[in-house]
């Protein structure tokens, strides 16, 4: 429980930290933030009434101490360029960027930790030859790169699948429920979820092979044999099971890659998710949208790594049941 | 005991690495038995074979290793000439295994209770329940409390763990447990406790064992019968009271110099100078010839017999025939300490 | 390694000559070698100007050109030489690349040093930073950075610098842990070295192979970076840099149009100089530090 509550304090504090990194990154841009906002028609008091509305014209610690608040209360300020609350617009935006994000891990993690525990017991074999420097190659890969290569082949070259969004156009739902769990969508959800997975693989594949390699030669996995027990329940129950310490902490590492590579996947596909919504925001000069999905998208990280501390903590009693 | 067939009886047994440098046979025609309800100490310098034989005897070897010739009779039946099935449902069953450090050989993300469970069930055949009730009642029987099932590997301290090692070898009531220098990871006080608990269950259980150990005084502390190896070879072996007292082989003698007398005529300890031989090179001789301060010509030329005395000891010497004198001259330490 | 202690060879030029021995290495260093000597003599690859709009001899202009003697990997929808904006690419993946190595790896050495040998507040204080560097989500980070303030390749540069260098502090910063408890850095102190001269004379070079294997993977990790900031549109279009050709045949409709010779070459490229990155530290890895992963 001690151990929860740590971690959820830290959580707390990068949350801050993060906060104020965004503000400081917002405000101190070159360029005066309003200038996209504020047409060349206005006269100067009419600028001074929109910065004041802004709280533009306060010294910066006040314009903190009003940003932190209003963050506080889940005012995240209004579009310049689409005049509507950013809140209302992320939220429609973050079910189709959670959605991609997890399908995308799931589906990777998955194949990487089966196909690396079972390469493991490969050595020297012709599946280790091919599918070791093809992970390393995916791994190098810019993923829209990958996702363009897809797009080109199932969707532009076989028509197989939709080529962009996330449905197709004239669909009308009765909830955004009905809208997720739609054939249309699933459909529509395939390519850019296997990009991601696609580049997201190697890693798990790769750790999980090099850590069974090494827990394989544990004095406990001879002790298994020795015991008598069957391969299946030695390679999963017992070697399976503790080189998967290290992919989780990987796992963990490499979050904010992930989620940053939505951003570019979002692009590729054209899928309404918060990365996309980024992108445009940055080339609008929409500052408080662009704020708004690099701050949400901040959040989503941290409580990501919270989830994996606690899991964690889950899977090695080492971690949670202190040292004695 | 001499008509009772033994519970493991080893003849002949070869075991070869495949390394950078070649084939090196580490285990090089050994035969000996253990009795049933005896304690069998294999003794010798690291490196002499004798863990290779202990893992032979469970069929787990590393995997550059093989198992060149030879047979292990479990009850009268060869395991390396049975189907493999035979050999693999022995084990634990038959054969358990208590290792050296039961910190690298508990896996370190269960509970130390389901560790135990696991072999009961998949091995024992019982139900959880049992499993657990039968848990409790192991680990009672090495002195812990059975509180502490729950428990993880890292939570337990050295002796405990190795208490634990012994709970899990004795889990299906084997024929023969195989302890792997059960103590040399502890430190002196609790090695102590280890042996004793050791000592106490192979009496109450009349368990068969096989004592691997670098340390002649633990052999002397526990085992009935001794088996010396030196370079993949039994050099000597016998009960241990006759070996320890009238060692026939020069580097028995060597050895039993390097602890405190048995009749407490404590004198130093005496080292033996230079090391083993590479067992990579072809080997001509005696392999103890070069260390050997009783030499003689015939040593270097050719491999001595192994004898068989009145009493079942064995032992390999050209001079075994002197040993009376030789073992007069090797308590003086001079003889060991040889002018380089 | 005993054979490596026992071999004339003493230190790292034993394990220099080791490296070199290493397959993935020497790939690695070649794929590197290649770039450089493409970058150096580009002028002289190039068939054509790459910003350059070409002409047929009927007047037109020569749009979408497949692969031919004249265009060696085709043209653009704008007409433009898809093999010199390929090679006029690998200055830019040199020039991000390497120069965001250099400063990761400089940078992240440094932090880790002064973390690992001075302990104490400054240590929990740099560490802390290190763990907010790694909670900022990577690439939106270098968007909006990239995107608000136009110079573009710079902001890259900076961006990666500043995200990337809590990997290299990290694992430095162990390093010294343990290199600082040695013998000689325990009699250096005796005799009244400064902390100046432990930490460089005595404490650095023993971590230096560290920082090359965390600065070859910067390398890779940079052009991504580049390419990806390029690809959503935030390039500096006076470099054409591999993602720039990537954006550019993504948003002409290469891709509905199956101009295959347009945009496989610069993804492959990419890999090709990512994977080097891996190779060598893999590498390295091995023979340098054959019990780092654990």
């Amino acid at each position: 429980m001690s151990y929860l509550l740590q971690r959820l304090a830290h959580s707390l504090v990068l949350l801050w930290a993060v906060v104020t990194i965004l503000f400081l990154m917002f405000r101190l841009m070159p360029g005066n933030p309003m200038a996209a906002y504020i047409s060349e028609a206005l006269n100067d008091e009419q600028q001074q009434l929109i910065m004041a509305q802004f709280g533009l014209d306060r010294p910066l610690h006040e314009q903190y101490l009003l940003y932190v608040w209003n963050l506080a209360q889940g005012n995240l300020g209004t579009s310049f360029f689409r005049r509507e609350p950013v809140w209302s617009i992320i939220l429609s935006a973050l079910p189709n960027t959670l959605i991609l994000t997890m399908t995308g891990l799931v589906l990777a993690y998955a194949f990487g930790i089966l196909a690396g525990a079972w390469l493991a017991t490969k050595r020297g074999t012709l599946a280790e030859g091919i599918l070791v420097p093809m992970a390393l190659a995916t791994r190098a890969a810019p993923e829209f790169w990958l996702g363009m290569i897809l797009l080109t082949v199932f969707a532009f070259s076989l028509g197989w699948l939709p080529a962009g969004g996330a449905n197709s156009a004239g669909m009308f739902f009765d909830s955004e429920l009905h809208r997720i769990f739609s054939r249309d969508f699933l459909l529509h959800l395939i390519l850019p979820a296997v990009t991601l997975a696609l580049y997201l693989q190697g890693l798990p594949l790769l750790l999980m092979r090099s850590t069974m390699l090494e827990v394989l030669h544990d004095e406990f996995v001879t002790m298994a044999r020795i015991k008598g027990l069957s391969e299946w329940r030695i390679t999963l129950h017992h070697a399976a099971r503790n080189a998967l310490l290290p992919v989780v902490t990987a796992f963990a590492l490499g979050l904010g890659a992930t989620l940053g590579g939505n951003v570019v996947v979002e692009t590729v596909f054209s899928w309404p998710g918060l990365g996309r919504l980024l992108v445009t925001a940055v080339s609008q000069s929409d500052y408080p949208l662009a704020q708004g999905a690099f701050f949400v998208i901040a959040v989503v990280l941290i409580v990501l790594n919270l989830v994996v501390d606690v899991l964690y903590g889950l899977l090695d009693p080492r971690v949670s049941h202190g040292r004695s | 005991m001499a008509d009772q067939q033994p519970v493991l009886e080893i003849r002949d047994l070869s075991v070869e690495y495949r390394t950078a440098r070649g084939v090196v046979r580490a285990v090089d025609g050994i035969s000996f038995s253990v009795p049933k309800g005896a304690i069998l100490g294999l003794v010798g310098e690291s490196g002499c074979g004798k863990t290779t034989v202990a893992r032979s005897i469970t069929g787990v070897l590393h995997q550059s290793a093989r198992i060149a010739g030879g047979e292990l009779l479990l009850h009268g039946r060869d395991l390396v000439s049975g189907p493999p099935k035979a050999w693999l449902d022995a084990r634990w069953r038959e054969i358990s295994f208590v290792p050296q450090s039961a910190m690298n050989s508990l896996d370190p993300v269960y509970r130390i209770g389901s560790q135990i469970e696991e072999v009961l069930v998949h091995r024992g055949g019982k139900t959880r329940a049992e499993a657990r009730a039968r848990a409790s009642a192991l680990f009672e029987m090495v002195g812990l409390n059975p509180g502490r099932l729950d428990e993880y590997p890292h939570q337990f301290s050295g002796g405990m763990r190795q208490r634990v090692a012994i709970a899990l070898a004795l889990a299906l009531n084997p024929s023969l447990v195989i302890a792997d220098e059960p103590v040399t990871a502890l430190d002196v006080i609790v090695q102590r406790q280890i042996l004793d608990v050791i000592r106490d269950l192979q009496q109450r259980l009349s368990l068969s064992m096989i004592l691997v150990t670098h340390d002649i005084s633990v052999v002397a502390y526990l085992c009935d019968q001794v088996v010396v190896m030196y370079a993949g070879r039994v050099v000597e072996s016998g009960s241990t009271r006759e070996v320890l007292e009238q060692p026939r082989h020069p580097y028995t003698m060597g050895l039993t110099n390097a602890f405190p007398d048995l009749e407490s005529a404590a004198h130093e300890l005496v080292p033996i100078d230079g090391s083993p031989p590479d067992l990579s090179q072809p080997l001509v001789g005696c392999r103890f010839q070069p260390r050997c301060p009783f030499s003689l010509p015939v040593c270097s030329s050719d491999d001595p017999r192994t004898e068989v005395a009145e009493t079942g000891a064995r032992f390999a010497c050209h001079r075994h025939a002197e040993s009376d004198l030789l073992r007069r001259h090797s308590r003086d330490i001079a003889t060991w300490q040889r002018p380089q | 390694m005993a054979a490596g202690r026992a071999g004339a060879a003493p230190g790292l030029t034993g394990k220099l000559a080791r490296l070199l021995r290493d397959p993935f290495t020497v790939a690695g260093l070649t794929i590197y070698a290649v770039l450089i000597i493409v970058a150096v003599f580009a002028d002289q690859l190039m068939t054509h100007d790459p910003g350059e709009i070409l002409f047929r001899a009927n007047g037109r202009v020569a749009s979408n050109q497949p692969p031919s003697a004249a265009y060696l990997l085709g043209t653009t929808n704008l007409g433009r030489d898809v093999y010199s904006q390929l090679i006029g690419g690998s200055r830019i993946a040199l020039v991000v690349g390497f120069t965001a190595a250099i400063c990761v790896a400089a940078f992240g050495t440094l932090i880790g040093l002064l973390a690992g040998y001075f302990g104490g507040k400054l240590d929990a204080i740099l560490m802390r930073l290190a763990d907010l560097a790694l909670a900022i989500p990577f690439l939106p980070f270098a968007i909006v950075l990239a995107g608000f303030s136009r110079s573009s390749t710079t902001n890259v540069i900076v961006a990666v610098v500043l995200l990337l260098w809590p990997n290299t502090a990290r694992v430095i910063r162990a390093q010294v842990l343990t290199v600082k408890e040695r013998a000689y850095v325990e009699a250096a102190r005796v005799t009244g070295a400064s902390d100046a001269r432990i930490l460089f004379v005595h404490v650095a070079p023993n971590i230096l192979p560290l920082t090359f294997l965390y600065g070859s993977v910067a390398i890779g990790w940079a052009i991504l970076t580049e390419a990806a900031v390029s690809f959503v549109g935030f390039g500096d279009a006076k470099n054409i840099s591999w993602g720039y050709m990537l954006q550019d045949a993504f948003v002409s409709q290469a891709l509905s149009r199956g101009s295959w010779h347009w945009f496989v070459p610069p993804g492959l490229c990419i890999i090709l100089v990512v994977i080097a990155g891996f190779f060598i530290a893999r590498g390295a890895e091995d023979v340098l530090f054959p019990k780092l992963r654990s």
